[in-house]
């Protein structure tokens, strides 16, 4: 059983909900900064960001590498797919999550 | 890292060449050459982040690196994205003309185009078009013109400008940099054009740090329009065989000079007694001016100076008494000098000294044992010295000893043992014909060589058994005509190399390559003169790395050459064959 606690629910700009691992979201320095500082950001507390400026494929393209990335630190280095045609939507969001 | 970081711009400019280059030991043979830029950047990739992963950002960049196409405008993305597209389009060498187009008013800071393929004009306007946002910008080695720096005009907040060997931009590109008060960096080397009337202008930058105008021929009387520019810190007239002693007069008032470069100029005595104001120079480089002892006054009262260059300089003993009280000097090159044993006393109280160069002097045994005292020595050249093998005695208490060079000199396999306790070091090079393998078996100790100069020492099979013990290897020769197949087995072992010279070996077969194939890092391998054939070379197919190949005299074709390369060694671009 998945404790609440343990995991982390992100929004995209459609309203669209991604629930994923907490030491997943950590891979993005933003997001650990939100989700790990003394209580200031309402995040913290509720274990769920929104994005009203990524979309929902981008941002399920951003959990993946989440996972991709944990991955290649265990030691199983594979190469991480990005579709062509959304390079430049990946580069904004890449940059605003500092990952 | 692929997007590098667009603020290191000060990593750019050219380090001032402190007369050790750092290649020289590689001067001999013929070539020593990386893979492509692309190769480097994923070895350090590697190296810096084992078992991190490549970031999202950078994954994203090289995606978008290489699906350009119809892309028109990065206007709309964050100008340190824009940044890290065009550093790693750059890189990467996708860059090109009608792409370059689409970085028009992008407000980037950092134009790093030096020696890219078919920069001209027209690329210079794309860089003028970020107007008050550029910072930095260099286009060295292109076709531009005058009026493509025209261009630069507007861009009234550029930090760094660099354009080295441009051989269309004249006089009036100077003129366009009027008013640029945020100028602190300007090189254009080896430009044949510009004339004092250019030079001119450079007396409205008054906030220049570093000017950089080596190799420039027609520069002479133009330096009275930097004597004003007393920010001044690093300023290089290298190779300007134009400037005389009479020039240096303008520069008696740049009391913050740090670094100044006057190699091969015309500066004699009577010109450097104009630098005796220049009190925080640290970096001094006179290589083969026409100076006497009668300069060594004025050098002697220049205390911060750690680094001296007199390289083929007339110095004579007399000359050195001058040195000794220089006791912040960590660099010295006395190499090709006429100083001898009776010079060295003066250098014995140099306690800071790590380099010291005495490459063909005439120092004897005796002038060494005034260096047994210089601890902190990490570097000694004494090749082409008249030492022997009492001279080793002295340099046993040498503990920061990195590297020694007492090439074709007197010292003999008996004196060798004298050396393994300088376990430090990294580089030997003992290439004398008089050295065999007794010589070469005592030094097994010194596990932490990764360069070993054997050229023309006598080794033979029996004694390259011994280079087992150098499991760090990365450089080695041994061209003395000895090795045969059966020896360069015992090299399997050193698969750090790199960089192997075994050419004049003349018994050498395809079987010698075969014993080769293991060592995948090899970039540089020679075989020259060997009997080495088309048929050995299907061993060679491992050496993915391999960028040049030497086989002069050898039984072996082009043709077999270009079809080694397209078949599976791309990055081999230098061949030779004759």
């Amino acid at each position: 059983m998945v404790r609440k606690e343990d995991t982390v629910t992100l929004i995209s700009a459609e309203g669209f909900e991604f629930i994923i691992d907490r030491k997943a979201a950590l891979v993005s320095n933003t997001l650990k900064n939100m989700l790990t500082s003394a209580g200031s950001f309402t995040e913290t507390e509720l274990g769920e960001v929104r994005f009203p400026e990524i979309s929902t494929p981008i941002l399920e393209k951003v959990c993946q590498y989440f996972y991709w990335s944990l991955q290649f630190a265990s030691g199983k280095e594979t190469e991480f797919h990005i579709e062509p045609e959304m390079t430049l939507e990946l580069l904004m969001a890449a940059n605003y999550l500092h990952t | 890292m692929g997007g590098a970081c667009s603020r290191k711009r000060d990593q750019r400019e050219g380090d001032l060449d402190d007369g050790y280059g750092g290649s020289a030991r590689f001067s001999r043979s013929f070539y020593f050459r990386w893979p492509s830029r692309n190769f480097e950047r994923d070895i350090s990739d590697e190296q810096d982040n084992a078992n991190k992963a490549p970031s999202l950002l950078e994954l994203a960049v090289r995606e978008t690196c290489k699906n350009t196409q119809g892309i028109k405008s990065f206007e709309k993305l964050p100008r340190d994205l824009t940044q890290k597209i065009l550093n790693e389009l750059v890189q990467t060498q996708a860059l090109s003309r009608e792409l370059f187009q689409a970085f028009e008013d992008c407000a980037i800071q950092d134009i790093y185009l030096g020696y890219y393929p078919g920069v001209d004009d027209s690329w210079m306007e794309v860089i003028g078009s970020q107007k008050f946002c550029l910072l930095a910008v260099d286009f060295s080695g292109s076709m531009v013109t005058d009026e493509g720096v025209q261009c630069l005009q507007i861009c009234e907040n550029v930090e760094i400008i660099c354009m080295n060997e441009c051989k269309y931009i004249s006089d009036i590109s100077l003129s366009y940099f009027t008013g640029f008060t945020n100028l602190t960096s300007l090189s254009f080397q080896k430009n044949k054009l510009i004339t004092p009337a250019g030079m001119r202008h450079l007396a409205g930058l008054p906030n220049l740090k570093h000017l950089d105008l080596e190799r420039c021929p027609k520069i002479h009387d133009g330096l009275v329009y930097i004597k004003g520019l007393t920010k001044l810190e690093k300023l290089n007239l290298g190779w300007c065989n134009c400037i005389r002693s009479s020039d240096m007069k303008q520069l008696s008032g740049l009391t913050n000079l740090l670094e100044l470069q006057i190699s091969r100029s015309k500066v004699k005595d009577f010109g450097i007694t104009f630098l005796k104001d220049l009190k925080k120079l640290e970096v001094l480089n006179m290589e083969g001016c026409p100076v006497t002892f009668a300069c060594m006054d004025t050098i002697a009262g220049l205390t911060s100076l750690t680094t001296l260059n007199l390289k083929s300089c007339y110095i004579s003993d007399f000359g050195c008494r001058k040195l000794e009280g220089l006791g912040n000097l960590k660099n010295l090159n006395l190499s090709y000098t006429n100083v001898s044993d009776a010079g060295m006393v003066y250098l014995k109280n140099l306690k800071s000294l790590q380099f010291l160069n005495l490459d063909s002097c005439k120092i004897g045994d005796q002038g060494v044992q005034n260096f047994k005292n210089l601890v902190n020595l990490k570097s000694l050249d004494l090749s082409d010295s008249l030492i022997g093998n009492h001279a080793l005695n002295f340099l046993t208490g040498l503990s920061k000893l990195e590297s020694l060079n007492i090439s074709s000199t007197m010292v003999t396999d008996m004196g060798l043992h004298k050396i393994s306790g300088l376990t430090s070091l990294k580089s030997l090079n003992i290439d004398s014909r008089q050295i065999t393998d007794t010589g070469l078996m005592a030094l097994t100790s010194l596990t932490n060589l990764t360069h070993l100069d054997l050229f023309s020492a006598r080794i033979t099979d029996y004694g390259i058994g011994s280079l087992r013990h150098f499991k760090k290897l990365q450089s080695l020769e041994v061209c003395g005509g000895g090795i045969t197949d059966v020896g360069v087995k015992s090299l399997k072992d050193l698969t750090d190399l790199t960089y192997l010279n075994l050419s004049q070996n003349g018994q050498l077969t395809d079987q010698a390559l075969e014993a080769l194939s293991g060592l995948t890092k090899l970039v540089s391998l020679n075989v020259g003169n060997s009997s080495v054939t088309n048929a050995g070379l299907q061993h060679l197919l491992p050496l993915k790395n391999l960028t040049s190949l030497a086989l002069q005299s050898c039984k072996v074709t082009l043709w077999a050459i270009q079809k080694l390369q397209a078949s599976s060694l791309p990055n081999l671009v230098i061949v030779r064959l004759r």
